[in-house]
């Protein structure tokens, strides 16, 4: 005779344990949010440090600034994050949206800050804007993202900016009027030349960016990957 | 994609249930030790061997059943060649002539079954069972279904524990664990009166099952299981001794694995479909509200998650070589001291409810083995977990081919 007591009871105990599997994962990921998070406020306060540190200079000493270069890897390595908790949990997270807006400002505020260095220190940095669409109307933005993570990872000192398009964030908006993207996308801006529209393969890149020439390359594999080109 | 990762969800949840409802059934109710009692009083038993082309084992098979701890003139053993073409009959013969309590008979080749069912006919004592020509019995093996017989006079059939007879290779390794892992679902099967199957190595019957129910049938090659959907169908009650310890020899190639393994799984789709009305009907007790649709859905989501997991991985693979072809991205392959970053593990749901499934799937073996008292060693837990998730499949498919084209499984 079956026991329907244990019937329910062994469902009670399945789906016990099917809850207890979602709040450890969601756990780790609240966890996740909070690492990047205080990578961002690590990044953030290191990116004032150094536009104060501009300021104070003011005849800009090039060779404390050589010392401390601006923050490519860190930067790099948060996109890696946020681009992980991104496909974890979803482009339209509150709290995804949140970092990803963070995130942005520190790259337009680095990017800001690279082109000021290299105007007064008068070094070349080698620098891509990359918008990206991630609503389905950009089926050009992964592909656009593989060639620039490999670019990046083979010249490290190759300084890539990507920004999500359509994200609502007002320095960003501003980015984009002020440089004059317009849909399809991938466009790309590189070196503050006029845009570029479209994808394009590894060799048509190299081709856009003849200063690659004299950026070194890595022969080990960068800790940089992708930023979010979804 | 979303919709294939809520069928996993579903599967894994499906078993886990499965594991949970069996865990709670262990807990109420945990086998029992091994005692030194001697049965009351032995009946009278006759154990069939039925045999095809076996010269390799039947000797070791026949000296097993004469090293039982059970009276001589209680006990015949008749061997039963359905037409062996090999030494067989040969080595039989001269066994024999030493052993006056077995008996031999030649018939016509015919199936396992008709050898069952001659041998059936021909015997006249109380108990009536059978050992397959590749399996051995430990020497106690029979008062211990005596004595369960005993405990309970409701009984109509008894299925021993079966162990693999000593693994060698990988393939045998994984054998090894996954009849351990047998041994404790059958334990549980019993405890909730719902075992499904009667193995041809030592299952042993009263007279009286084949009076009230008749012989075996062809049963599409699984006689053993489709008696035992019949007992179910006149509740006829089997239970598990599992101190009743019977060693089998297991395929030793993939090939041979294959061919077994479809057979027993077609024989399962096609008797399901022989006693579909038992079937979520209540009537049956746990063998129709759980062991059938449980097992009927492990054979459908098995094959559902390999067919999900090549579907991914191929995708994957393949938007990674366009990808690669579109872009002309080189592969690279950097060579570097990973390091651990706590943050890239895949900690999603199913991961936690994959190792849930995994805890108690180990749990489920471990307990197997201890009562067996198994000794499964590392390597044997490495061949299982490595090798089953991607073997099975094959021979479910195969299966499910079989059953589609409605072709009989071959024996061999």
């Amino acid at each position: 005779m079956q026991d329907w007591r244990k019937y329910t009871l062994a469902f009670f105990i399945t789906t016990a344990i099917f809850i207890t599997a979602f709040y450890i994962a969601a756990r780790i990921d609240s966890s996740r949010i909070a690492d990047i998070r205080g990578a961002q406020e690590a990044i953030a306060i290191d990116l004032l440090s150094s536009e104060v540190q501009f300021e104070l200079l003011g005849n800009l000493d090039c060779s404390i600034i050589a010392e401390h270069p601006v923050l490519t890897d860190e930067l790099n390595s948060l996109a890696e994050r946020l681009s992980f908790a991104e496909e974890r949990l979803g482009s339209d997270t509150a709290e995804v949206v949140i970092l990803k807006k963070q995130y942005t400002l520190l790259e337009i505020k680095d990017y800001l800050l690279m082109r000021q260095i290299s105007q007064k220190c008068n070094t070349k940095p080698v620098s891509v804007l990359y918008f990206y669409s991630n609503t389905g109307d950009c089926p050009e933005c992964s592909k656009t993202g593989d060639v620039l993570t490999y670019l990046r990872e083979t010249y490290p000192d190759l300084r890539v900016y990507s920004f999500d398009y359509n994200l609502d964030l007002s320095a960003l908006q501003t980015l984009i009027t002020l440089r004059k993207i317009k849909t399809p996308l991938p466009a790309l801006i590189i070196n503050s030349r006029a845009p570029v529209y479209g994808f394009k393969t590894l060799e048509d890149m190299e081709k856009l960016m003849p200063e690659l020439q004299t950026l070194a390359t890595s022969t080990k594999e960068s800790t940089s990957s992708a930023t979010s080109t979804r | 994609m979303l919709t294939g990762a809520l069928g996993v969800y579903l599967c894994l949840f499906l078993a886990l249930y499965f594991e949970v409802f069996l865990l709670i059934s262990f807990l109420e109710k945990k086998p029992a030790l091994k005692t030194t009692l001697k049965p009351r009083r032995l009946p009278t038993v006759s154990i069939i061997v039925p045999s095809f082309n076996e010269e390799r084992t039947i000797v070791q098979t026949l000296t097993s059943l004469l090293g039982l701890e059970y009276p001589k003139d209680k006990l015949e053993i008749l061997v039963v060649d359905d037409g062996s073409q090999d030494g067989t009959r040969d080595i039989v013969a001269e066994y024999t002539k030493n052993h006056p309590q077995i008996k031999y008979f030649y018939k016509e080749n015919g199936g396992k079954y008709t050898a069952l069912n001659f041998g059936i006919t021909y015997s006249t004592n109380e108990l009536v069972g059978c050992l397959d020509a590749d399996s051995f019995v430990s020497p106690d093996a029979l008062t211990e279904v005596v004595k369960k017989f005993e405990e309970d006079a409701s009984v109509y059939a008894i299925m021993p524990a079966m162990k693999v007879s000593r693994p060698r290779s990988m393939l045998e390794h994984m054998q090894a664990v996954e009849y351990t892992f047998g041994v404790f679902y059958k334990k549980m099967f019993d405890n909730i009166g719902a075992l499904n199957v009667l193995p041809g190595p030592f299952s042993i019957y009263r007279r009286e099952v084949f009076d009230k129910i008749g012989l075996f049938h062809h049963a599409h090659n699984t006689e053993d299981m489709e008696i035992a959907f019949r007992m179910h169908h006149n509740g006829l009650k089997i239970v598990n001794a599992h101190n009743a310890t019977v060693y089998t020899t297991v395929p030793r190639t993939l090939r041979a694995l294959l061919k077994q393994r479809a057979r027993w799984s077609q024989g399962f789709l096609e008797n399901s479909r022989d006693y579909s009305y038992m079937y979520l009907n209540p009537k049956y007790g746990n063998f129709g509200m759980l062991v059938l649709p449980f097992g009927l859905s492990a054979f459908f989501l098995g094959l559902y998650i390999t067919t999900y997991l090549i579907f991914t991985v191929l995708q994957t693979a393949l938007t990674r070589a366009l990808n690669m072809w579109a872009t002309g991205v080189p592969v690279t392959f950097h060579f570097q001291v990973p390091h651990f970053d706590w943050f890239f593990l895949n900690t999603s749901m199913m991961t936690f409810a994959i190792i849930a499934v995994m805890g108690l799937t180990i749990t489920a073996i471990l307990l197997g083995n201890k009562i067996v008292q198994g000794k499964l060693t590392f390597f044997s837990y490495f061949s299982y977990f490595t090798l089953f998730g991607f073997i099975a499949p094959m021979w479910l498919a195969r299966a499910l081919w079989g059953a589609a084209r409605s072709r009989p499984a071959p024996w061999r």
